[in-house]
C-alpha cells in the first residue's frame, strides 16, 4: 500500500469541511446575517484595551477607537496599563483629559486581569475588546450593535485582516485571515465558533457577569470564554463588516511562537475543562462538528507533513540512487518534451489542487463580503506555497508542549 | 432534519461528487494515455512491417534501399518511454499495459532483427547494440539505476541502439529471443553485440562492457 493512501481520509474530510462552510454560507441564516444592516440602537459600550509593552502601536489603536462613528457619551475607551516596562504609560498619558478615555494602571497580571480590571470599571451594556496593536475602522461598531438583537447572542466577533502586510509571511497571514473572515461569518450563522479574537470581539456585559469575567485559559482568554460561552448555551455572532486590522508577526520564529500559544491554548482547553462539549448533541454543530474537525485539523496537518517528508525524501533518495555515476551536465538537463501524456496528475494530486482552490475561493469571498481593502494577490501566492509548509511546524510544536506538559511564557517563549 | 444535518448531508454529496469526479478524471486521462499508446504502436508496427517488405522486395540489392530502422529506432525509444511512465501510472499487472509491453516487445525483436540483418547485407561499421532485460516485480534492485545509465547512453551516442525488454513478460518471442541470446534471470542483464553481461554497478563498468569505438558520438555508424 503507498503511504499517500493515508492521506485520502484526510483530503476527503477537509473537502466535506470546506463544502459545508460553502452550503451555510449560502443558507438562509448567513444570507439574513449579510444583509443586515446598522441599526438605529446605541446602547453605552465600553472598549477595554489591555496593554502590555505596547508604546508603539497604542496611540493608533486608542485613536481608531476615537474616530468610530458612535456618540461620544455611550462610547467609553478604557486603556488598561497591565504593568508595562516600556514607554506604553508615557504613550496613553496623552489620552489622560479625553473625556471618552479612562486610564488603568495596575501591576502585570496577564491579559485577562487587564481585562477584567477594565470591566470592573464601567457599567456599560457591552463590552468591547480591543488589543492595542491593532485597529477599527471608522463604522465597525455600527456593524456589531445590531448583532446583539437577540438576547441569547452573548459576544459579537468581528472581520480581521492584516494591518500594512510587509513581507510574504504577513501576507501569508493576511490571506489566512480573510480566510478566517468567510469561515467565521458561515459557521456563526449556525452558532459553531469557538473563539472571540482579542481584536475587537464585543461582549453583553450581564453574560460576562454571569460567567464570571475572564480567566487565565492556558493563555488563550478569548478562547476560554469563548467556550464558556457556548457551554452555558448562549450564541456567538459575527459581523462580517465590522473590519479590524491587527499586527501579525513579522518574523517566522515570531509567528510559530504565537500560533504555539494558540494551538496549545485550544488543545488545553478543549481537551481539558471542555472536554465534555466534544461529540456533545446538545451543543449543536460546535460539539458535532466544529471541534472534533479542529482536533482531526491538528493531526491531518501534522500526518500530512511528515507524509510530504517522506515522499520528498524517498523521491530524492531514488533520485540521487539512480544518477549516481551519471555525469551532471545529463542530470540537470531536462529531457523529453512538454507533453500531456506525462501530466504529473494523480488521484491526491487533484483532491490537493480542489482543496487549495477552495480555499483560495474563500479568501476572495472574505474580501468581498467583508469589502476589506488592499490588493490579495501576494497573499494568494503566500497562502498557496508556504501556509502548507508553515503550519506543521507550530501543530508540532503545540503538540509536543501539551504531550509533554511544557508551559511557555507568552512573551520570551 | 435540522439545517446543519441537511447542510452535512448536501456538503457530503459534493465531497463524493468531487472525488468521484477526480476518480474518473484521472481513469479519463489514463485511458488516453493507453489510447495514445496504441495509435502510436499501431504506426511503429506498420512502419517496422513496411521496412520490412522493403528490404524482402530488394533482397537481391538490398543495401540499395532508402530503407532506414535509425528513425524507428528512435520512435521506439520514445514508445518505450511513454509505456515505461503509463506502467507507472496504471500498474504495471494492467491488463492494457501488458497488452502494449508484449506488442511493444515483438517491434523491438523485429527492428533488432531487420537491423542485423541490414547490417549483415550491407558490411560497413557494426552498429553498437545492447540488449537490456529487466524486472519491475520487486527482484531486481539495480533496474532503475541501469535504465537511467542506459538512457544516458542511448541519449549521449545516437548510433547506440538499446532494446529493452521485461525479463517477465509471458510472450513466447520473447521466451524465444531469450532462449536464443542465452540470457540467465539474474538481473539487470544485458547483451551488448552478442555477449552476456550480468549486473549493474556503475556508467563506467556498463561503458567498459562495450568494444573499442563502439560508442561513438557520431553518427556514421549508423546503417543506411
Amino acid at each position: 500500500m503507498s503511504p499517500e493512501v493515508l492521506a485520502y481520509p484526510f483530503l476527503f474530510i477537509a473537502i466535506f469541511f470546506e463544502a459545508f462552510v460553502l452550503v451555510t454560507l449560502l443558507s438562509k441564516p448567513a444570507r439574513a446575517a449579510r444583509a443586515r444592516v446598522p441599526g438605529a440602537t446605541e446602547p453605552s459600550i465600553a472598549v477595554i484595551v489591555p496593554c502590555y509593552n505596547e508604546e508603539a502601536t497604542v496611540v493608533g489603536t486608542c485613536e481608531s477607537l476615537l474616530a468610530l462613528k458612535y456618540p461620544s457619551d455611550k462610547l467609553e475607551i478604557v486603556l488598561v496599563n497591565d504593568g508595562s516596562t516600556d514607554g506604553t504609560a508615557a504613550a496613553i498619558a496623552r489620552f489622560a483629559d479625553h473625556p471618552q478615555v479612562h486610564i488603568i494602571t495596575k501591576a502585570n497580571g496577564g491579559k485577562h486581569t487587564a481585562l477584567n480590571a477594565g470591566i470592573a470599571t464601567t457599567s456599560a451594556e457591552f463590552i468591547g475588546c480591543l488589543d492595542a496593536d491593532s485597529f477599527v475602522e471608522s463604522d465597525a461598531l455600527k456593524e456589531i450593535i445590531p448583532c446583539f438583537d437577540d438576547p441569547m447572542v452573548a459576544a459579537v466577533t468581528g472581520a480581521m485582516s492584516v494591518h500594512k502586510p510587509g513581507n510574504m509571511l504577513q501576507h501569508m497571514q493576511n490571506a489566512e485571515y480573510i480566510f478566517g473572515i468567510t469561515y467565521r461569518h458561515s459557521i456563526a450563522s449556525i452558532n459553531g465558533l469557538y473563539v472571540t479574537p482579542g481584536p475587537f470581539s464585543f461582549y453583553r456585559r450581564s453574560t460576562i457577569k454571569e460567567l464570571g469575567g475572564f480567566r487565565y485559559g492556558h493563555q488563550t482568554e478569548d478562547m476560554e470564554m469563548a467556550l464558556r460561552i457556548q457551554q452555558a448555551g448562549y450564541g456567538i455572532e459575527n459581523a462580517p463588516r465590522a473590519r479590524v486590522y491587527t499586527k501579525a508577526p513579522h518574523s517566522l520564529w515570531m509567528l510559530i511562537k504565537q500560533r504555539t500559544r494558540w494551538t496549545t491554548g485550544f488543545m488545553r482547553n478543549v481537551l481539558g475543562e471542555y472536554r465534555g462539549l466534544i461529540g456533545a448533541r446538545k451543543h449543536g454543530v460546535l460539539g458535532v462538528l466544529m471541534l472534533p474537525s479542529a482536533l482531526v485539523a491538528v493531526g491531518s496537518g501534522i500526518l500530512l507533513f511528515f507524509l510530504m517528508l517522506y515522499e520528498l525524501g524517498h523521491s530524492l533518495t531514488q533520485t540521487i540512487l539512480i544518477r549516481t555515476g551519471v555525469p551532471l551536465s545529463y542530470v540537470f538537463t531536462p529531457h523529453g518534451t512538454i507533453d500531456w501524456f506525462y501530466l504529473p496528475i494523480d488521484f491526491m494530486v487533484l483532491l490537493g489542487v480542489a482543496t487549495l482552490a477552495t480555499s483560495l475561493a474563500f479568501i476572495a469571498l472574505g474580501k468581498r463580503i467583508s469589502k476589506t481593502p488592499g490588493a490579495i494577490a501576494l497573499g494568494l501566492v503566500s497562502y498557496t506555497f508556504l501556509y502548507g509548509l508553515i503550519a506543521p511546524l507550530w501543530l508540532l510544536r503545540a503538540t509536543a508542549d501539551v504531550t509533554f506538559g511544557k508551559r511557555r511564557n507568552w512573551r520570551s517563549s | 432534519m435540522t439545517l446543519v444535518a441537511r447542510n452535512a448531508l448536501i456538503a457530503l454529496a459534493i465531497t463524493l461528487a468531487l472525488a468521484g469526479t477526480v476518480a474518473y478524471a484521472i481513469s479519463y486521462l489514463n485511458n488516453a494515455r493507453v489510447a495514445e499508446l496504441s495509435t502510436v504502436e499501431d504506426q511503429l508496427s506498420i512502419d517496422i512491417l513496411s521496412l520490412d517488405t522493403q528490404f524482402s522486395l530488394l533482397e537481391a540489392a538490398p543495401c540499395d534501399s532508402s530503407a532506414s530502422s535509425t528513425t524507428l529506432t528512435g520512435e521506439l525509444a520514445n514508445m518505450g518511454d511513454r509505456l515505461s511512465y503509463a506502467e507507472g501510472q496504471l500498474g504495471s499487472d494492467n491488463a492494457q499495459v501488458i497488452r502494449l509491453k508484449e506488442q511493444y516487445s515483438l517491434l523491438e525483436i523485429r527492428d533488432y532483427l531487420i537491423t542485423k540483418q541490414l547490417s549483415a547485407a550491407c558490411g560497413g561499421p557494426k552498429p553498437a547494440t545492447v540488449l537490456y532485460f529487466y524486472s519491475n516485480a520487486g527482484d531486481c534492485s539495480d533496474c532503475d539505476k541501469a535504465g537511467y545509465a542506459l538512457s544516458y547512453l542511448r541519449d549521449t551516442y545516437p548510433s547506440l541502439r538499446v532494446y529493452s525488454f521485461d525479463y517477465n513478460l509471458d510472450l513466447g518471442a520473447l521466451k524465444t529471443f531469450i532462449t536464443i541470446t542465452k540470457v540467465r534471470k539474474s538481473l539487470p542483464a544485458f547483451v551488448i553485440n552478442g555477449k552476456q553481461y550480468y549486473g549493474f554497478t556503475s556508467l563506467t563498468d556498463l561503458e567498459k562492457q562495450f568494444p573499442k569505438g563502439a560508442l561513438s558520438t557520431s553518427t556514421n555508424a549508423t546503417l543506411r
